[in-house]
């Protein structure tokens, strides 16, 4: 299918986009990597009126290394992360996580702040960044405002950016030298959506242990009790701790088959810390 | 065979690759004229509805056409010779009916492809929405709203297949099994998509369609008949086609809208297909239900097998076979290789609102395979022997061929046997056995599996006529010429779209004139410029083309020799093609200088001898009943039993198909057949909800195997050269997709034979295997 | 309609498009390189993949208006490219394309794989093929064919 008509706008600055976004009347949208939104508009699955491209703005594509963190552009591709073009705040995961994401063309297009924005549920950013504790800087015609994003994905394709925000940054403080990290992302295709996705990151010495699991039928899921085991250093009764954290989550109405999958990728990926 | 190492048998490099390398292939969408107008169809959102009422906005009159704006369109009507076939009439633009999610309704005109989209959008269609049939093994006999009203019933047909005495089978057996099996639906999904691009051409006064098909020829006998025009006004054209598989080798309705749209308007006229459409609309194909009961004795001989076949074939049948012969091919098929004695099958196919049914690769050998693979090694763990042991007790013997299957099938030659020997090889049977023994470090089963078939290639009139087929595909054509300066052109009647062809058939051409395969054209796929042939579909092309360009060739070579000799002035007897010339005792004339005479200077002809060097011939194998190759395939597989997914370890052909003209063309058929068995054994699917709402509509819920998943695939290969055809070729196209499902599922099988699972289905995908696995705990 | 200057192989090219035309048809229908294909338009398949900015990109997902001022090159480009090249030569050899559809694409994918020193070992190569489908060979002689390339281009 083709796409539907869509006006198109470049604008100069952040704050013209912002300022576009804000005057369009619910019709303007953002464009980044367009790996995602120009898909839907091929499926006619999304029509806006207006396509606002902020790909190759200065302010979106830069990033900075400080003490405590580093800042990604929003519109920092996969590929420049894969690659280790950026900083990397995150002791080798983020690139690992990167070069798992859908095929090599798309990811030399899609972007870091296109993947959260969209927050896809079998998307990999949502659950990583939530798992490093990241904060997401949003711009809107108020200004800017923090978030973290453990709690930014609110459901499928919801997330607490506002219809006139736009995500500027991320913001990952960076792991501390004993951290350690597994990652599993369990497809049966390369390259095709997660049909599950777990990180686990220990990081001993601050006492910050996280699990999240991907996939989960809306925003990443945090595996309270399997953090707080190894947190703790324990490994035994690793399955148990899975098992009720997942059983916590009937919210979440996981089948026995995804149950199983989710299992296997949480215990997995916790095993890569604990080795 | 003459020491020509550019002839048959020769691993020749390929002459269509340059263009392929260099962006210069030119598919239908690259096919560019002036003035074109880009066509939408507005499709149907139902699976079964009546239409009330087709809106069309003021602005849009003149652009939108429906079936009463095209009333030169009648109904396509597949004729089926078979007993008790029913053969509904399909208008290519709905009438007063919608009978699957797709279905066309109306075509919308634009300068471009999203504006004609936009177009489709705007107009308006009232429906009274009926109960969709999607069920076939349940909805066979009846539904409250049947696809075809007049009917009574959803059958296209019904039949009973029988040999021997399956009820002494029955009785006599130690061992009895019953399973049931599924082949899910799936697209034969070709890289390229459809599409037609249509014009009236006023100097030939004809009507020419480009269009991406496997079977121009016959394309041109349909829309003659359809649209009541002259054969000779109507041009088909099939240029590169990017993958056919057999979806391409129907007729469809939009080639008939086309290229009535071409007819009444003045200006050229384009539908590219994309993916979600043809997901939605190209055949689909496999959808079969078995109930199958083995019997066999305590070594593990199989005394009979009764089955029940039901393939669901869709809302309507595609031109020109219909899908009359799918279930009666898995019938057939299902015996196997074997020496099964008694047979019984039960087999109907039936009508549902879904998208019509059409052939892919295999056909029906597929899931006859699975079937009776699966069983073998059921049958082999009901005895306690090993698979390949009750396998090979079973197979045909090289001395018992030629052997009438109990299925129908005259098996001609080869040695069944050991291509499951060379196959086991192929995959080191022992140290897979030997590798299971120890737990695997990260966990995982690993299992191996074996299938083995026969394929039955290039059948001809009396295969046809036994399933009914009011059209048979019993013959190739062939006209080669020798031009003035002695090259010489091949013009033939199939179409070749990835296997070559035009590399072959010119070393066929080579071995027959003793000249370079590289001054050969080859030309084919344009009903303008060759005789009549049925096109590339059933594994024919290398036999039957390639037997047609033999006998051409040879009628010129003759040709050739008559006026060299003459040339020479010697007697004929004493000349030879050979090089490039004709060679007499005492010296030669080349190609060239006899091509001169025969058209420049015919006074320097012998008498009796026309100008011209031009010959026509068409040609069918000795035999009609087909020849057939054969092979094993074998499978090793990883599963993981926590998350059920499967890893293909390694993978084995060992396989025979006679004399083989190319032998790096036959192995990349081989290596294609057998990822797109993977594909439906893993992979593939398109599953319809409730309501007749196909749920895969993009190349995201529609996996197709790519390269990381895939195993490097080791080839072995038997020659058992056939007395039926030119140089003892056998076809052998579709062979590798036959086994893949069969050999997968027999290594899950294995894999998780201490839990006792079984996966009867395919796709093979993991919440089966999950599925298979509680059902096995529950026992 | 949008005004739009870019390179397409090498060449200044200037238009004016619709916004919601895509680079794969700006491509094939306004400037006549047709040797990009479509085969799915939502980005899995593969068949349009062209080089923007150097980088393998899908032209299907891409807007005609979004590459203003950038540099495309298509499967009609690479004239002396040696990478493109060897593989040319290697998949011819091997046999590695049979239809052709998804041949184009495959060379482009390729030649970035080689370039990136990802064609190393079979494993890296077949992962790297991931956004590649082929219908038609099964792979194997498309992986030997970029195996052979890769030596050539690494003994270069």
């Amino acid at each position: 299918m083709k796409a539907p008509t869509v006006d198109y706008v470049r604008p100069r600055s952040l704050a013209e986009a912002v300022d576009l976004l804000a005057r369009s009347g619910g019709e303007g949208r953002v464009l980044a990597g367009g790996q995602s939104l120009i898909a839907m508009m091929n499926l006619r699955l999304a029509s806006p009126g207006l396509l606002i491209d902020i790909a190759r703005l200065p302010e979106l594509t830069g990033a900075s290394d400080d003490a405590d963190a580093v800042t990604l552009g929003a519109c920092i591709t996969h590929a420049a992360i894969e690659d280790g073009r950026m900083p990397d705040p995150s002791r080798g995961l983020m690139p690992r996580v990167a070069a798992s994401l859908a095929y090599r063309a798309i990811r030399n297009r899609g972007t870091i702040g296109g993947s959260l924005a969209l927050s896809d549920p079998a998307a990999e950013w949502p659950a990583v960044l939530t798992a490093l504790d990241a904060e997401v800087a949003v711009r809107g015609p108020n200004g800017q405002r923090s978030l973290k994003c453990a709690g930014f994905t609110t459901g499928i394709f919801e997330t607490q950016l506002a219809p006139e925000e736009i995500i500027e940054s991320v913001r990952i403080p960076k792991l501390s030298v004993d951290a350690r990290w597994g990652y599993v992302k369990l497809c049966r295709k390369a390259g095709e959506f997660a049909n599950a996705l777990a990180v686990a990151i220990a990081e001993r010495g601050r006492g910050h242990c996280r699990v999240v699991l991907g996939v989960a039928n809306g925003a990443p899921l945090v595996l309270d009790q399997t953090s707080q085991l190894i947190s703790n250093g324990g490994r035994d009764d690793l399955r148990s701790a899975v098992v009720a954290d997942l059983d916590r989550a009937s919210d979440r109405h996981f089948d026995e088959f995804q149950c199983n999958l989710h299992t296997a990728a949480a215990m997995r990926a916790v095993q890569q810390v604990l080795q | 065979m003459p020491d020509d190492i550019r002839g048959v048998g020769a691993s020749l490099l390929r002459k269509e690759d340059d263009r392929h390398l260099h962006g210069r292939g030119e598919f239908v969408a690259d096919v560019k004229l002036p003035g074109t107008v880009e066509v939408a169809f507005l499709r149907s959102p139902h699976a079964h509805a009546r239409i009330k009422s087709i809106s069309v906005p003021p602005e849009a009159r003149g652009r939108v056409f429906t079936a009463a704006d095209l009333p030169r369109v009648k109904p396509v009507r597949v004729v089926s010779h078979s007993t008790g076939a029913k053969s509904p009439p399909w208008p290519p633009l709905a009438t007063d009916k919608v009978r699957y999610v797709g279905d066309a309704i109306a075509a919308c005109i634009a300068p471009s492809r999203g504006e004609a989209e936009d177009l489709a959008n705007a107009v308006a269609v009232d429906f009274e929405i009926l109960d969709a049939v999607i069920d076939a093994p349940r909805d066979m006999r009846g539904s409250r709203h049947p696809v075809h009203e007049q009917w009574g019933d959803n059958l296209y047909i019904e039949h009973t297949l029988e040999g021997g005495d399956i009820e002494a089978a029955a009785r006599a057996a130690d061992v009895t099994l019953t399973r049931e099996f599924r082949m899910q639906r799936q697209s034969g999904a070709p890289l390229e998509c459809r599409g037609v691009l249509a014009y009236r051409d006023h100097r030939l006064d004809e009507v020419v369609l480009y269009a991406s098909t496997q079977t121009p020829h016959t394309v041109r006998v349909a829309l003659a008949e359809i649209l009541d025009i002259e054969e000779r006004r109507i041009r088909v054209v099939a240029p590169d086609v990017g993958g056919g598989f057999g979806p391409k080798a129907r007729l469809y309705p939009e080639e008939i809208v086309l290229a009535a749209l071409a007819l009444q308007l003045d200006h050229p006229v384009r539908w590219i297909e994309d993916r979600s459409e043809h997901l939605l609309t190209a055949a689909h194909t496999r959808d079969h239900h078995y109930k199958v009961t083995a019997y066999a004795d305590r070594q593990g001989r199989i005394l009979g097998v009764d089955a029940e076949i039901v393939v669901d074939a869709g809302a309507y049948g595609l031109w020109p076979q219909g899908p009359y012969h799918e279930a009666s091919m898995v019938a057939r098929a299902l015996p196997g290789p074997y020496t099964i004695p008694n047979y019984r099958s039960r087999h109907y196919t039936v009508a549902t609102n879904k998208t019509p049914l059409g052939p892919y690769r295999g056909v029906g050998r597929p899931g006859a395979c699975f079937v009776i693979e699966r069983l073998v090694d059921e049958i082999a763990r009901a005895v306690g022997r090993e698979p390949n042991e009750v396998r090979t007790l079973n197979l045909v013997r090289p001395e018992q061929m030629p052997f009438a299957t109990i299925g129908g099938l005259s098996l001609d030659n080869g040695d069944y046997p050991a291509s499951v020997e060379l196959c086991a090889e192929l995959l080191d049977l022992p140290a897979v056995r030997a590798r299971q023994q120890h737990r695997e470090p990260d966990g995982r089963k690993i299992g191996v599996g074996f299938a083995t078939f026969a394929e039955q290639t290039a059948h001809g009139a009396a295969e046809f006529a036994s399933r009914g087929a009011a059209i048979i595909p019993g013959f190739e054509s062939c006209t080669a010429r020798v031009l003035t300066d002695g090259s010489v052109v091949l013009m033939v009647g199939i179409q070749s779209h990835g296997q070559g062809l035009e590399t072959v058939l010119s070393q066929v051409a080579a071995e027959e004139l003793g000249i370079d395969p590289g001054s050969i054209s080859v030309r084919h796929g344009d009903t303008e410029s060759t005789a009549f042939g049925f096109g590339t579909f059933a594994s024919r092309s290398m036999v039957m083309s390639g037997g047609a360009v033999a006998r051409a060739s040879r009628m010129l070579r003759d040709k050739l020799c008559r006026i060299g000799a003459h040339l020479l002035q010697c007697d004929v007897a004493a000349v030879r093609c050979t090089d490039g010339v004709v060679a007499g005792p005492q010296g030669s004339v080349t190609i060239a200088e006899i091509a001169k005479v025969a058209h420049l200077r015919m006074d320097g002809l012998p008498p009796g001898v026309d100008p011209l060097l031009d010959a026509t011939a068409t040609y069918e194998p000795a035999i009609s009943t087909g020849v057939f190759s054969y092979a094993t395939h074998g499978a090793v597989v990883a599963v993981d039993p926590e998350t059920c997914f499967i890893e293909l370890l390694d993978y084995a052909v060992a396989e025979d198909c006679g004399t083989m003209v190319n032998p790096l063309l036959v192995e990349g058929q081989i290596r294609g057949g057998v990822v797109q068995g993977i594909g439906t054994a893993l992979f593939e699917e398109i599953p319809y909800d409730e309501a007749g709402q196909p749920l895969a509509g993009t190349l995201a819920d529609y996996l197709m195997p790519g390269a990381a998943e895939m195993p490097a695939i080791k080839i072995g290969h038997l020659h058992t050269p056939t007395p039926h055809t030119e140089y003892g070729m056998k076809g052998m196209g579709e062979g590798g997709a036959v086994a893949p499902p069969a050999a997968i599922a027999n290594a899950v099988r294995d894999a998780l034979s201490s839990i006792g699972a079984e996966v009867n289905e395919t796709p093979i995908t993991p919440r089966r295997v999950l599925a298979a696995i509680q059902k096995a705990h529950k026992l | 309609m949008t005004a739009i200057r870019l390179r397409i192989n090498g060449a200044a090219v200037a238009d004016d498009v619709p916004p919601r035309l895509s680079l794969a048809d700006f491509l094939r229908e306004r400037c006549n390189l047709t040797g990009t294909h479509l085969g799915c338009e939502h980005g899995v398949c593969g068949a349009c993949t062209v080089l923007v900015d150097g980088e393998p990109a899908r032209s299907c997902l891409m807007l005609a208006v979004a590459c203003d001022e950038r540099g495309i090159e298509t499967i009609e480009g690479f004239a002396g490219d040696p990478v493109m090249a060897a593989l040319r030569r290697n998949f011819h050899q091997h046999h590695a394309l049979q239809c052709g559809y998804c041949t184009p694409a495959m060379l482009i994918t390729a030649r970035d794989l080689i370039l990136r020193r990802r064609a190393a070992s079979e494993r890296e190569i077949r992962d790297g093929l991931g956004g590649n489908i082929c219908r038609c060979t099964g792979y194997t002689n498309i992986v030997t064919a970029i195996s052979e390339a890769a030596k050539e281009a690494s003994d270069a």
